[in-house]
């Protein structure tokens, strides 16, 4: 869906999801997760859909992830740091069959 | 720092006055202010200033790469002249400049919540500017939650801070200057969009042109050029679309739409909509203020004076003595930024002469206001709101938080929930992440459809402070309590006779 203007530079590693990505410094969560082409930052906890980033300034939540162990995060407003732990959100529903299993 | 001269002398004030939002209306203000040897602090959300417009500006004409020229000659001249301002901003000493910081809570009385990363608290001035600026008018249509739906403006974003251009089948769709802008600025990063669907008509052009002023010609020009240079470089443009409609399952595949009655499909990787901009009132509804219904650009806006001044709309007995905030910029009213700059100054120096510390208002400033808003009327006019024009079909989601469709909110309001709280509390709609700000316009029109009530200013939700998430961890540190207004409870609170009653139970 998207595809770098320039080469990175300044590159740095954020982990999703426990896996290596690269990002560039001072770029947002949610760039760098686009840029990895990722088909949804969370899954709703209402029905489980998938979302990605929609207004990319801090008004539509939709960016949701967890950072750094804290969830909920807004991944367009977070700059990303170095070895910074980003993973993506599998909604309440999903998260409530596992605490049933 | 300034110590207080107002009414509150128990609390020391942080400074004379708290910017919220760093866009160009903020530093505006911010410098004049500093330059009067006012103190500022400049609250702002970004990492760095300049607000959407200028968004990550400084970055971008430092690097001298060659395809950072290139971003920088599609994102055109209007982009690069906030360089100064900014400048100038940075350069001011008396300015403390706060980036990363969420606003969360805004009192009339000049208090402002404020949270970085797990760091909240209170800050106080004499005077609080609201200067957060704008956002796009949320419209919901099917499938507008698809992963590769998005907004023009999170896609200029992306150009400007993101490093990122859209690749594959794009469609571009809705009405206003911004969406013909990033269509020139894609196709000059060599994006061909694959389609434009406008809902603007040919006829709502020619209607605005009684609008036309001397003053707003050149932003017409500008436009008619974005135009011209589209239709030559072969963009297929149609105009007076109406029902779109995002097709795909785990993602956009297509979008769909009427024109001259027919039905179009058209695959696609990616929907860039846009509708128009509107005042955020996010803010300024939390704060309890005074809101008001511009007919013209279909949206709410705060009431104030001419000068910002906003007016408190809370019941008599949670009324401040003094309302001391002002509101500049597109948060008050939609002008670009040019108008914003004008304001932000005016604002500034009304300012001024509160403190008895300037001339007021100049006659030039007041006149740059004018002149900037001058070409509005002739974009209201040109671009009316379309994606929005027509109320959602009971299927589409409204709230995106609570996944809450038009239907089930009719439902509700048919069944009596037909205020805003009531519905809020009857079906969360609202009360998710985002706290209505996608929401809320749509919930107040279906309120007025059942009651047939139309051209009213429709209702708001009662905004209530957090209107930002705020980790617990960073409420339990939260520095610059009032301690007049602050009461500890502890555990010692708790009534005696629990404890007394647990002794009883036998030791297994």
């Amino acid at each position: 869906m998207f595809s770098p203007i320039a080469p990175l530079t300044h590159s740095i590693t954020v982990y999703l999801d426990d896996q290596p990505i690269s990002a560039s410094k001072g770029e947002s969560v949610a760039a760098c997760l686009l840029r990895a082409g990722v088909p949804f930052n969370r899954l709703t906890p209402v029905s489980g859909a998938p979302r990605l980033p929609y207004c990319m300034i801090g008004q539509c939540f939709d960016c949701l992830v967890e950072i750094d162990g804290i969830g909920n995060q807004q991944a367009c407003l977070t700059i990303v740091r170095d070895r910074m732990r980003v993973r993506r959100q599998n909604g309440a529903a999903i998260a409530l069959e596992h605490s049933a299993q | 720092m300034t110590q207080a001269t107002d009414m509150r002398p128990s609390v020391p004030m942080d400074a004379d006055i708290i910017i919220v939002g760093c866009g160009p209306a903020g530093m505006t203000a911010a410098i004049e202010l500093a330059e009067a040897n006012r103190s500022v602090i400049v609250l702002d959300m970004q990492p760095t200033p300049g607000g959407q417009i200028f968004r990550n500006l400084e970055d971008n004409i430092s690097q001298q790469s060659s395809d950072r020229q290139a971003l920088l000659a599609a994102l055109g001249p209007a982009y690069r002249a906030g360089a100064d301002l900014i400048r100038r901003f940075r350069a001011s000493s008396r300015i403390d400049y706060r980036p990363l910081t969420t606003v969360w809570e805004v009192r009339p009385d000049g208090t402002v919540g404020w949270l970085r990363g797990m760091d909240a608290g209170y800050l106080r001035a004499t005077t609080v500017i609201l200067a957060h600026g704008a956002m796009e008018r949320p419209v919901p249509f099917p499938g507008w939650t698809l992963p590769g739906v998005m907004t023009a403006g999170s896609v200029q974003t992306l150009l400007k801070a993101g490093n990122l251009k859209p690749t594959g089948n794009v469609v571009l769709a809705g009405t206003g200057p911004l969406l013909l802008l990033l269509a020139t600025q894609l196709h000059k990063l060599g994006v061909k969009p694959t389609l434009i669907a406008r809902t603007d008509r040919f006829s709502d052009g020619l209607r605005a042109m009684r609008y036309l002023r001397r003053n707003g010609l050149l932003p017409v020009v500008k436009g008619l050029g974005w135009l011209a240079q589209l239709k030559r470089s072969g963009v297929r443009m149609t105009s007076g679309v109406s029902d779109l409609a995002a097709e795909g399952e785990r993602k956009v595949e297509a979008v769909s739409f009427t024109v001259k009655g027919r039905r179009v499909r058209q695959p696609c990787d990616l929907l860039v909509v846009h509708d128009g901009i509107v005042p955020a009132i996010d803010i300024p509804n939390g704060a309890g203020l005074a809101l008001q219904w511009d007919q013209t650009n279909a949206s709410w806006r705060p009431r104030t004076t001419s000068d910002g001044l906003a007016s408190s709309a809370l019941p008599p007995d949670l009324q401040p003595e003094r309302c001391v905030v002002r509101i500049t910029g597109d948060a008050r009213r939609i002008g670009g930024a040019e108008a914003t700059i004008a304001h932000g100054r005016l604002t500034a120096q009304a300012i001024l002469a509160e403190l008895r510390k300037g001339d007021g208002i100049s006659s030039k400033s007041q006149q740059a206001v004018d002149r900037t808003l001058s070409v509005r009327p002739f974009l209201d006019a040109a671009f009316p709101p379309g994606l929005s024009a027509k109320l959602p079909d009971d299927n589409t989601i409204v709230c995106r938080c609570e996944e809450l469709t038009a239907g089930a909110l009719r439902e509700k309001i048919r069944a009596g929930f037909g205020n805003m709280d009531a519905l809020r509390g009857e079906t969360r709609c609202g009360m998710g992440p985002c706290q209505g700000r996608n929401c809320m316009i749509t919930a107040a029109r279906l309120i007025e459809e059942d009651r047939g009530a139309c051209g009213s200013t429709p209702p708001v939700f009662r905004g209530r402070p957090p209107i930002r998430p705020l980790p617990l961890g960073a409420l339990a540190g939260l520095t610059g309590l009032d301690p007049s207004a602050t009461e500890l409870l502890t555990l010692e609170d708790k009534p005696e006779h629990d404890v007394e009653a647990t002794s009883d139970v036998p030791a297994e």
